[in-house]
């Protein structure tokens, strides 16, 4: 049996149910305007310059719009009661991980292909516009890294009956660093100069984190699902 | 197909499957009934490598579930109270995903030929949500014969089916005898086991209490056999 293939099918089965309930991308767009439209309103009027807290800003919208969407990464086989299916299937538990993880990065590519736009014009008054490859290159790899995490801790929430209020307990603490580093790398490029020796090390940190936990992940999957 | 020692399972402190031991050998249609609570859908579970024993041993279709559970799944077809497929994909997209899943060559000719044998193939790009309760689970039993499995395990399976579905399934449990492959069935209709399997198990309070071939038994025969062993 090729994992690719299965791989491939679980990925294509995640955004086929996407494409027709559109119930996750949505609402995870709409999250993150709305945020970001309450945290422009909180720290007062346009007038205000806020290019130096725009890594701050963004990437806790994006944490936030996050853990929206990770919540909801197992939602269709838990409610329409298909996990069983999976379960008894012969893929392995790490290419479930893979599928998911997959899934989680695309969705938060989409909602950043909007997102990130509209933090200039939330929140940047300097220039901004040319660092835009600078940031999506980070906010990628800061995908990668919410993808891994995010999909380790769903699965250990889904056998919890509070599932969710755990996943958000375990999650945001795990996205600490990753936030940190998003947001650094972010404000590095963002409003001015670029310091791209300040960005290139916060993308590194990101990478190791992503690294870090896809080890984790398949080091751990097979207890998720098997114990 | 199965050999069990001493299968234990608990939820907290208490022991619903409490040291089973099983055989089931090819070509052999086994029936488990019991009171509710006797433990009858946890033993499945633990078939079918979706619960892991607490304790004892357990091969299925020649592999160690503890071992090597992926090895036994690619074998297994099971049928579920649910029908384990995608509300909001269409009955070909379900099959397409398990046919893929199990690695199926020829995927699309052996969807289109089970779709036709589930009386589905007119409703194959209908999303299940669409689905009456019976077309579902006729969905559900072409997802377990998807990848022809030598080993079937249904739970429950009468409990839910329209009158074509029975009759589909029935036929199958048949075939199966024929051909080699094994099943196991869960059931509350004691007086169907005459019908569909050639031995009864029965479960109380997580143990065997009667295990004997159902050969020249009528229904009365077999429902008289269970309520003296479960009573």
């Amino acid at each position: 049996m090729s994992r690719r293939r299965q791989l491939a099918a679980l990925v294509r089965k995640d955004l086929r149910l996407e494409l027709r309930t559109r119930e996750t991308i949505v609402a995870m767009v709409l999250f993150a305007i709305v945020m970001m439209a309450i945290l422009q309103f909180g720290f007062g009027t346009r007038d205000d310059d806020l290019t130096r807290f725009v890594g701050g800003l963004m990437w806790v919208t994006l944490a936030f719009t996050a853990v929206l969407g990770v919540g909801r990464s197992y939602v269709a086989e838990r409610e329409q009661r298909v996990l069983d299916g999976l379960l008894v299937s012969p893929v392995p538990r790490v290419v479930m991980l893979g599928a998911k993880a997959i899934a989680i990065f695309l969705y938060m590519t989409a909602v950043e292909v909007i997102v990130i736009p509209l933090v200039g014009v939330f929140f940047v008054q300097g220039p901004y516009w040319d660092a835009i490859g600078w940031i999506a290159i980070a906010a990628l790899l800061a995908n990668a890294c919410i993808a891994l995490s995010g999909t380790l801790f769903s699965g250990l929430a889904l056998f919890t009956r509070a599932r969710d209020l755990i996943l958000p307990v375990l999650f945001l603490p795990a996205l600490v660093p990753v936030v940190i580093a998003a947001a650094g790398a972010t404000h590095a490029v963002a409003g001015g100069p670029h310091d791209m020796s300040e960005w290139r090390g916060y993308c590194l940190f990101l990478l190791a984190y992503a690294i870090l936990f896809s080890l984790v992940s398949v080091a751990t999957y097979d207890a998720v699902f098997d114990d | 197909m199965i050999s069990a020692r001493g299968l234990v399972h608990a939820y907290g402190e208490r022991r619903a499957v409490d040291g089973v031991d099983l055989q089931v050998d090819a070509g052999e249609r086994l029936a488990i009934a019991g009171p509710n609570g006797a433990g009858k859908s946890t033993l499945l579970r633990m078939l079918a490598t979706l619960l892991r024993p607490r304790a004892g041993h357990l091969t299925v279709l020649g592999a160690d579930v503890a071992d090597d559970p992926r090895r036994a799944r690619a074998g297994l077809g099971y049928l579920a109270h649910d029908p384990l497929v995608y509300l909001d994909l269409t009955a070909r997209q379900n099959l397409e995903l398990y046919g893929d899943l199990y690695g199926i060559p020829d995927r699309d000719g052996r969807i289109d030929d089970l779709l036709d044998h589930v009386d589905l193939l007119a409703r194959a790009e209908d999303p299940v949500r669409a689905f009456s309760r019976g077309m579902a689970q006729r969905l559900a039993l072409a997802r377990m014969l998807l990848h022809r499995p030598r080993l079937l395990l249904l739970d429950e399976p009468h409990a839910s089916l329209d009158a074509r579905a029975t009759a589909l399934l029935d036929s199958e449990l048949g075939a199966a005898r024929d051909d080699g492959r094994a099943a196991v069935i869960v059931t509350h209709e004691v007086e169907r086991v005459a019908d569909v399997a050639d031995r009864l198990v029965v479960l109380r309070a997580g143990r065997v209490v009667l295990d004997e071939p159902t050969a020249g038994m009528d229904a009365r025969a077999v429902r008289r056999r269970y309520e003296e062993a479960a009573a």
